[in-house]
């Protein structure tokens, strides 16, 4: 499974190997390695191995391949996948069995990917550590004992250990990118918008957003050729023309400029702003040219993120309420009791946290001073996003203030949710954003290098980070013991 | 916002729904009010000027499908989900008490 997508598809369709051996192969290697890194909550062994024979069958037949045929892809999951249980990794939903398909499943399985499995994740994708799920934390495949990042921690964790080449991760605030670079991988978060999120259970609905990780930028342009389409279903979809991503990342990037808001990372830890400044230094080997824009505003990204995330979060988890589906307590005699114990024992205690504070700052007398404060500051970090556009196609930061850390060093909230820091911005503007690895601290953990475009230039983000990935070698080092057969 | 917003805990968690033990409100009255202090770092910004954020994309408006029949989820499919169903319908405690 060292293979990265695009190449597994090359060796499908050339008939080197057959889908079923490259379905075994991965199986073979999430038996092996997922009991430590807990990265899987449900694994499709047979749906998978119907799959791969009927793609076996039709490129007998020498009918026409899909743009993933063949690629085994594992789900976060809280995205739905017909018949299967979708569980948010929260008690509350361990039974639900999914009725329909989330439009990105169903977009990739018409191009012939294999779904092999669901991801662990935070609870509702609420966590930035990947401890916070009902089923046990997902561990870092750098270091078993270090956090994997979160929220998309085992979709992170999958795709670093080779287990797989392509997971789908979700973004509110960071979670795809975080895990990303803690975990050594490629992560990108389209424009708000290109994706469906039909079939996501929605957490915060005007960050939330869709989106591939995997061992290249070459690959997440696979992926967003694939998932990037218009949705009727999703009333956030833009309506635009497909791009043709896979041919967009090759155009030059040189003489264009990138911008570096470094006023924001005054306080930027010194092996992190270490690693950053030669990120920039291969930039500008490649002919870009690094342009200084403000962006002091993002400092306060953080507080609103955690005033807006949360008030949309209680709103939308509301929904969990033990009447039509998932848990129902046996000890309610009353409907107002369904309601608070089927909660009190469904959810864990980050989600009960998150949803306390959306509630907070939604109540009357608050309203205004959290709420309606956050969605004004917002607009002045759009307004300033705007003006660095400007003087620059994308604008680079680190993915995490630092590299993965253990996973009991983080105890109080504001902590963890620091670690969002960086990330933020593009969702609270619907920016497209990837984190793509760049090097290593010295004792062995993965930096990410964050790049960040305008709305509707995820092709020229796309196009960065690959340039990026053509002059180095970050991508393609695997984690020690996650290497080779099987 | 203040540095001195005091939470209600029982009015909050009875708008959240959820039921909390005494030990559990005693520790989340306290994460709120330290979230609470590091936001009042908002208080420093000059929003005189902005108007509130709607949408980050303001190409979309109003976006209502046709009025025409869809095809909505099988009943019994829908069902199988539901923690208690009788005769097709979702089955729940009286709302209403006809009991003294």
């Amino acid at each position: 499974m060292e293979d990265p997508a695009h190449k597994v598809r090359e060796r499908f369709t050339s008939g080197e190997i057959s889908a079923k051996e490259i379905v075994e192969q991965s199986f073979e290697r999430i038996a092996l390695h997922n009991p430590k890194l807990q990265a899987f909550l449900a694994l499709f062994n047979k749906r998978a191995l119907e799959k791969a024979e009927a793609l076996d069958l039709k490129r007998k037949n020498k009918k026409p391949l899909g743009k993933l045929a063949a690629v085994p892809i594992a789900i976060k999951d809280n995205l739905q996948i017909k018949g299967e249980i979708t569980t948010c990794a929260s008690k509350f939903l361990t039974n639900y069995r999914a009725p329909f398909d989330a439009t990105v499943v169903r977009l990739l399985e018409e191009e012939d990917a294999i779904i092999i499995g669901k991801n662990n994740m935070d609870e509702f994708a609420m966590g930035s550590a990947g401890k916070h799920s009902a089923f046990g934390a997902t561990k870092n495949p750098w270091d078993l004992s270090c956090s994997p990042g979160g929220s998309s921690s085992g979709s992170g964790a999958a795709v670093s250990a080779r287990l797989c080449p392509v997971a789908l991760g979700t973004d509110t605030g960071g979670s795809i990118r975080y895990p990303a670079a803690l975990c050594g991988i490629t992560g990108f978060k389209p424009t708000y918008g290109r994706v469906s999120r039909y079939g996501l259970v929605a957490f915060g609905s005007s960050l939330d957003q869709v989106g591939p990780m995997t061992r290249s930028a070459k690959d997440a342009a696979l992926l967003m050729e694939v998932m990037g389409k218009y949705c009727d279903k999703d009333a956030t979809s833009l309506n635009i023309p497909p791009v043709r991503y896979t041919l967009e990342i090759d155009h030059p990037i040189a003489d264009q400029s990138i911008g570096v808001p470094w006023n924001f990372l005054e306080s930027l830890a010194e092996e992190t702003r270490q690693n950053f400044l030669q990120s920039l230094e291969i930039f500008k080997t490649l002919g870009a040219k690094i342009v200084d824009v403000d962006l002091d505003i993002l400092k306060y990204g953080i507080a609103i993120y955690y005033i807006l995330s949360t008030a949309e979060a209680s709103t939308n988890l509301a929904r969990f309420d033990g009447i039509r589906y998932g848990n129902r307590s046996k000890e309610a005699k009353t409907l107002e009791e369904i309601y608070e114990y089927s909660r009190k024992e469904g959810f864990g205690w980050e989600v009960k946290n998150r949803i306390s504070l959306g509630t907070f700052v939604l109540s009357a007398g608050y309203h205004e001073a959290y709420y309606a404060k956050a969605q004004k500051v917002r607009t002045l970090i759009i307004q300033h996003l705007k003006k660095a556009f400007e003087i620059c196609s994308v604008i680079a930061l680190p993915s995490a203030p630092k590299a993965s850390y253990s996973l009991k060093a983080i105890k109080d909230p504001i902590d963890e949710y620091l670690q969002d820091l960086y990330t933020v911005g593009a969702n609270l503007a619907g920016l497209p954003a990837i984190s793509i690895p760049s090097g290593w601290s010295q004792d062995q953990k993965p930096f990410g290098l964050q790049l960040m475009g305008p709305q509707m230039h995820d092709a020229a983000v796309l196009r960065f980070a690959h340039a990026f990935q053509k002059e180095t070698d970050f991508a393609s080092t695997h984690p020690p013991g996650f290497g080779d057969a099987p | 916002m203040s540095k001195n917003d005091e939470v209600d805990i029982s009015h909050l968690i009875q708008l959240c729904r959820i039921q909390f033990s005494e030990e559990e409100k005693k520790v989340l009255k306290e994460d709120l009010k330290k979230i609470l202090r590091y936001m009042t770092l908002l208080e420093e910004v000059d929003t005189s000027g902005a108007a509130p954020c709607i949408h980050v994309n303001e190409t979309l408006i109003n976006v209502l499908r046709e009025d025409v029949r869809g095809s909505p989820m099988n009943r019994e499919e829908f069902l199988k989900n539901a923690p208690d169903h009788v005769g097709g319908m979702i089955k729940v405690p009286p709302v209403i008490s006809f009991e003294e």
